[in-house]
């Protein structure tokens, strides 16, 4: 790879991270439905993954995830009782979001725009449910406390809107990494799938 | 050997398991981990900060251009709102005068006059319904500083509790806003000798912006539009402080009563919050220093 794909590479990466991180924290209300908000940052790296390969999707999903644990950690009870701030859950979401990403349906369907949705819903119903699935588990069974979400309103309020959110957020964002880069439009496509191919990521979520 | 450190099930798994590692690592209490976000939001804050003021701008000025003829209306309603205010401000002058020399003849307690109140701007909100601490721009240069354990409430300008500081870093905070699943406070009926009770986030209720209210005393009769104010009880958060009312209670176990809060502060709505700090070093060196004295003397 020449110098100069090398650094537009580097530059774009780093101002998609810092800019969807930025819109997604200053201006959650603009984005937002029934109380949920379109993850740009999650959307973004899926795609990143899907279309440019494990190595983009990992790499950009563990930054972008530390970028999004600076602004807006979640906050959990800690080991003494106490409320804490964590560091690394962002990381570690964004990063098999990546990884996910890079695995999906890749070479079977040649990184098609169509099916990029389908990995974007896929992603996104993965993460809200194992989501709920760990709240649950540190809420109830390890802080012995109450869980009060049923599972009708973990589909109807939670799962459901982030889903439409995400999807509608795949549009704009999918234009804008396939067109305008990290890599030059037609650079790409081809030699990606070669490097696919050669490391057999060929086939339906194989890692 | 190298085939397995390379193949990607591995890196998945051992960056997953290290990340893990880290997430627990953080948790413990004093755990230093928190560093190691401070390079990446030296990067990140301002430009977050950048496309947030970019963004307002725009807003404003598409505000400007679409509301001008309104505002031209409201402009001249705003001038004859003025001179009524001028002549209600030399009538509370008045007041205000007569109400110090009350005060200071009945010696009425301002309940937060032992609070020094430090105002900052909210920086970033929340992420997702999980990645929800909220980061305002007011840290340990601005003397703001928490110690291992310690908490200090929030409220929004009209002294309505938001919720509470968890995290302070140099220049920044984070704040554990008062409908998340983590928090909690001692409340009582907005009365004398009020009815005490619990309000907590609760994870089913925060995306409606709602609070749970439990532990009711018995003596309590909550409706809806009872106003309810923090109790005191606990230390944390002073006694008075306006949280909300009820929208609806749900007594069909009479021994469990619960009861639906709607918080007067709504985060969206909020640009800037105050953090209410007590003034205990001082009231510590003045003990300290009337000790010397009375020892010296």
């Amino acid at each position: 790879m020449s110098m100069s794909i090398t650094i537009r590479k580097v530059i774009l990466y780093t101002v998609y991270i810092l800019l969807f991180a930025s819109l997604q924290v200053s201006f959650p209300d603009a984005i937002s439905f029934r109380g949920q908000i379109a993850d740009l940052m999650f959307v973004f790296v899926v795609l990143t993954g899907y279309f440019f390969g494990f190595a983009d999707g990992a790499i950009i999903g563990l930054l972008t995830g530390v970028v999004r644990d600076c602004f807006s950690s979640p906050a959990v009870v800690g080991l003494d009782g106490k409320v804490q701030v964590t560091v690394g859950i962002g990381a570690l979401v964004l990063f098999l979001a990546g990884a996910f990403g890079s695995a999906f349906f890749t070479k079977k369907l040649h990184r098609s725009i169509p099916f990029a949705f389908l990995a974007v819903a896929a992603a996104t119903l993965i993460y809200k449910v194992i989501g709920h699935a760990v709240s649950f588990f540190w809420i109830k069974v390890l802080g012995n406390g109450f869980y009060s979400i049923g599972i009708g309103e973990m589909i109807l309020d939670s799962i459901l809107p982030q889903l439409m959110l995400n999807i509608i957020a795949t549009l704009p964002l999918l234009l804008l990494l396939r067109f305008l880069g990290p890599y030059k439009l037609g650079s790409v496509t081809d030699k990606k799938d070669d490097v696919i191919e050669a490391y057999g990521e060929n086939s339906w979520f194989r890692i | 050997m190298k085939k397995i450190l390379t193949a990607k099930w591995f890196i998945v798994a051992a960056t997953s398991l290290l990340l893990i590692a880290g997430v627990v690592l953080s948790l413990i209490p004093g755990s230093p981990l928190g560093f190691l976000k401070v390079p990446f939001a030296a990067i990140a804050t301002p430009v977050q900060a950048f496309v947030k003021s970019a963004g307002d701008t725009l807003s404003d000025f598409w505000a400007a251009l679409t509301d001008g003829m309104a505002i031209r209306q409201e402009n001249e309603d705003l001038k004859d709102q003025i001179a009524d205010l001028q002549y209600q401000l030399t009538q509370n002058e008045e007041a205000a005068i007569r109400y110090e020399e009350l005060k200071e003849a009945f010696h009425i307690r301002d309940t937060f006059s032992n609070y020094d109140i430090y105002g900052a701007s909210i920086i970033s909100r929340e992420a997702d319904e999980w990645f929800s601490v909220i980061t305002i721009a007011a840290g340990k240069t601005d003397g703001i500083s928490v110690e291992d354990g310690e908490s200090y409430p929030v409220v929004d300008v009209n002294m309505n509790l938001v919720g509470r500081v968890i995290e302070i870093s140099d220049s920044n905070s984070k704040i554990l806003p008062l409908v998340h699943e983590g928090f909690s406070v001692a409340c009582k009926v907005n009365e004398v000798n009020g009815a005490s009770m619990l309000v907590s986030g609760d994870a089913s209720l925060k995306n409606s912006g709602l609070c749970i209210v439990t532990n009711i005393a018995d003596k309590a009769v909550l409706e809806p539009g009872t106003e309810i104010v923090t109790s005191g009880d606990g230390g944390l958060f002073p006694e008075g402080i306006p949280v909300g009312t009820i929208v609806e209670v749900d007594s069909s176990n009479p021994l469990q009563v619960t009861a639906t809060l709607q918080p007067y502060t709504d985060i969206k709505d909020l640009e800037d919050v105050f953090v209410m700090i007590p003034y205990v070093e001082e009231v510590a060196e003045t003990d300290s220093t009337a000790g010397v004295t009375e020892e010296g003397s």
